[in-house]
């Protein structure tokens, strides 16, 4: 029994972490009908700007770094939005999907060939002691990382239902002509949205890496959120926790339960089990939009 | 006559959609300060076309102003981009009740406020919103997907009053509405225009309701603008008449055929 609360409660943690990423997928998608499959690039990107101004340069203080990789991140995230996907307003979501394919290949490239083949130790930002609660003890990243992203994920939703500034990107999620009849400016909106994922793909790298070697393996964290974005509902900011919450716990307990007796794999393709159950019976996700019809 | 102070003004618009189609071929228009201005002309016209082009939307329709100009003041309306021409007070309310589905009715209303940064004029707008609209305010916490037709025509008149426009673009307010509603609608636009001094441009196919409220009115017509007069000019002129209110000099509608044969005769003169 202890075992089995043990993987409910880290299962929340991991979700917490997908929901993080998911808050990347949806606010861009949110933001133009754009499914960013390099959402996962991104917290990579991060993970190596960190690296690189934390370890690398001789920075008197290690949150600087973290400064300088933000505002970093958040640049690139203006540069994405402008030179790759305003020159294709207009164009078949088709055309979007293949440039987010195309931007993953490109950021690998890049990254690859700025940094090259050195060893990567990522800072230990949050402590390598766990965090013990009662019985429970937890990665202390993914805890603070957890709490972090819920309350990132909270203060976003607020910020875009009860907000002047915010409702401008509601308006931009539900039409973008509306929206320009009413004197918002869709391309800000856009390009702010990829601000905010490039940011969040910042925080994310810093949960996901703390203390571990900085790997290209860790962007199938963007594959992995894919899900929760699916089963929150795409345009649904809230639901990502939600989201992230069933399918981290699904997938710890696939790996206390079912790997053992399916040579560990279970663990690894769970949330793939859930995209696909939810584009088969529920694509609309739990909170997405529906078209309303009245009767 | 009409000699207020000029406020909006189209020289010899031409508008093209993708570089192919011809929606207005030359329209001249003022719109002067103050009063209700009404556009009226059949499907296809070029009515939605013409609002567009003043409140810089058109370029979400692949459309733009390969002519003549469009002056508000002291600006040169078909160069800028629409939020710059909201921030000048002129505000389009779309056709077919384009309501923010997902957000509450308050909230599109607040919506519409976006460029405001006075919160205690905002609240007071909103509740002037409620007040020529009370229906609305029963709804405040509702999905506006969910409102009557008529009750999301009222939302987004009220999310353009929130902005505080002193020109409202109204495209077929009341299409699709019972007649009630639309009187109850028009009569709200009616004050509008005289206790927030909005000037309206309202485009319509429902002739009468229109000249009822406006003062001034021109008539479109495949992207031209063939006739212009105060509304009670319009409302005796035996070809609007004919048109647009369905009567005949022998009190019978015609025919659509006799109509087209008569309207490719006819050459109208403003
Ligand atoms: N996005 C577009 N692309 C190409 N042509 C267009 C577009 N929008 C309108 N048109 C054409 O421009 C002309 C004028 O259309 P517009 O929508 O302005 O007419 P309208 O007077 O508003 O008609 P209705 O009363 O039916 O709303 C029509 O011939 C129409 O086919
Ligand atoms: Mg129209």
């Amino acid at each position: 029994m202890i075992y089995f609360a043990q993987y409910v409660c880290s299962g929340i943690l991991l979700g917490l972490l997908y929901s993080m990423v998911a808050l990347g997928l949806t606010v861009v998608y949110r933001s133009g009908r754009i499914i960013n499959l390099a959402q996962g690039e991104l917290v990579i990107v991060g993970g190596f700007l960190i690296w690189w101004f934390i370890v690398m340069t001789p920075l008197p203080q290690w949150w600087m770094g973290i400064i300088i990789a933000f505002a970093l991140m958040g640049l690139l995230g203006l540069v994405i939005e402008r030179a790759f996907f305003r020159p294709l307003i207009g164009q078949p979501i088709f055309s979007l999907v293949m440039m987010t394919i195309g931007l993953l290949l490109l950021l690998r490239g890049v990254v690859i060939a700025t940094f090259g083949a050195k060893e990567r130790p990522f800072p230990q930002i949050f402590s390598a002691e766990p965090v013990v609660l009662g019985p429970f003890s937890f990665d202390s990243a993914l805890f603070w990382g957890g709490i972090i992203a819920l309350l990132i994920v909270l203060a976003l939703a607020w910020f875009f239902e009860r907000t002047k500034y915010g409702l401008r990107f509601s308006a931009v999620a539900e039409d973008h002509q509306v929206a320009q009849s009413m004197g918002i400016s869709v391309k800000q909106s856009v390009a702010v949205a990829w601000v905010l994922a490039t940011i969040l793909g910042g925080f994310a790298s810093i949960v996901f890496f703390n203390g571990k070697i900085v790997t290209f393996l860790a962007s199938e964290i963007g594959f992995r959120a894919l899900p929760v974005a699916l089963l929150a509902g795409l345009e649904s900011v809230r639901g990502v926790l939600v989201a992230g919450i069933i399918v981290g716990i699904g997938e710890m307990l696939a790996m206390g339960y079912l790997n053992p007796i399916t040579n560990g794999g279970m663990a690894n393709i769970f949330p793939y089990i859930v995209m696909i159950v939810v584009v088969l019976f529920k694509p609309q996700g739990l909170y997405g939009w529906r078209v309303i019809e009245r009767v | 006559m009409l000699v207020v102070e000029l406020m909006l003004k189209l020289d010899n618009v031409e508008v093209k959609y993708l570089d192919a189609v011809l929606a207005l071929k030359g329209v001249s228009l003022e719109v002067a300060d103050g009063a209700v201005f009404a556009v009226l002309g059949g499907n296809g016209a070029g009515k939605t076309t013409l609002l567009k082009s003043i409140s810089g939307i058109l370029h979400t329709d692949e459309g733009e102003v390969t002519s003549g100009g469009i002056y508000f003041d002291d600006y040169r309306l078909d160069k800028l981009p629409p939020e710059d021409i909201v921030k000048l007070g002129i505000v389009q309310v779309m056709e077919g009740r384009r309501v923010l589905e997902h957000l509450g009715t308050e909230q599109n209303l607040l919506a519409g406020a976006h460029l405001r940064s006075d919160r205690a004029g905002v609240k007071r707008d909103l509740e002037k919103v409620y007040n020529y609209f009370p229906k609305l305010k029963a709804l405040k916490r509702q999905s506006a997907g969910y409102l009557s037709g008529g009750e999301q025509q009222m939302l987004v008149v009220g999310r353009a009053l929130i902005a505080r426009p002193k020109i409202m673009l109204l495209d077929e307010p009341s299409l699709g509405l019972a007649p009630l509603i639309a009187r109850e609608i028009f009569d709200v636009f009616k004050r509008l225009n005289e206790e927030e001094s909005i000037t309206i441009l309202l485009v319509e196919q429902n002739v009468n309701a229109a000249l009822s409220i406006a003062r001034y009115g021109y008539v479109l017509e495949t992207g031209r603008v063939v006739l212009k007069g105060t509304s009670s000019e319009l409302l005796i002129n035996e070809d609007v008449k004919e048109f647009y209110l369905g009567l005949s000099l022998s009190g019978k509608r015609r025919s659509y055929h006799d109509v087209k044969h008569y309207k490719r005769r006819k050459r109208w003169l403003g």
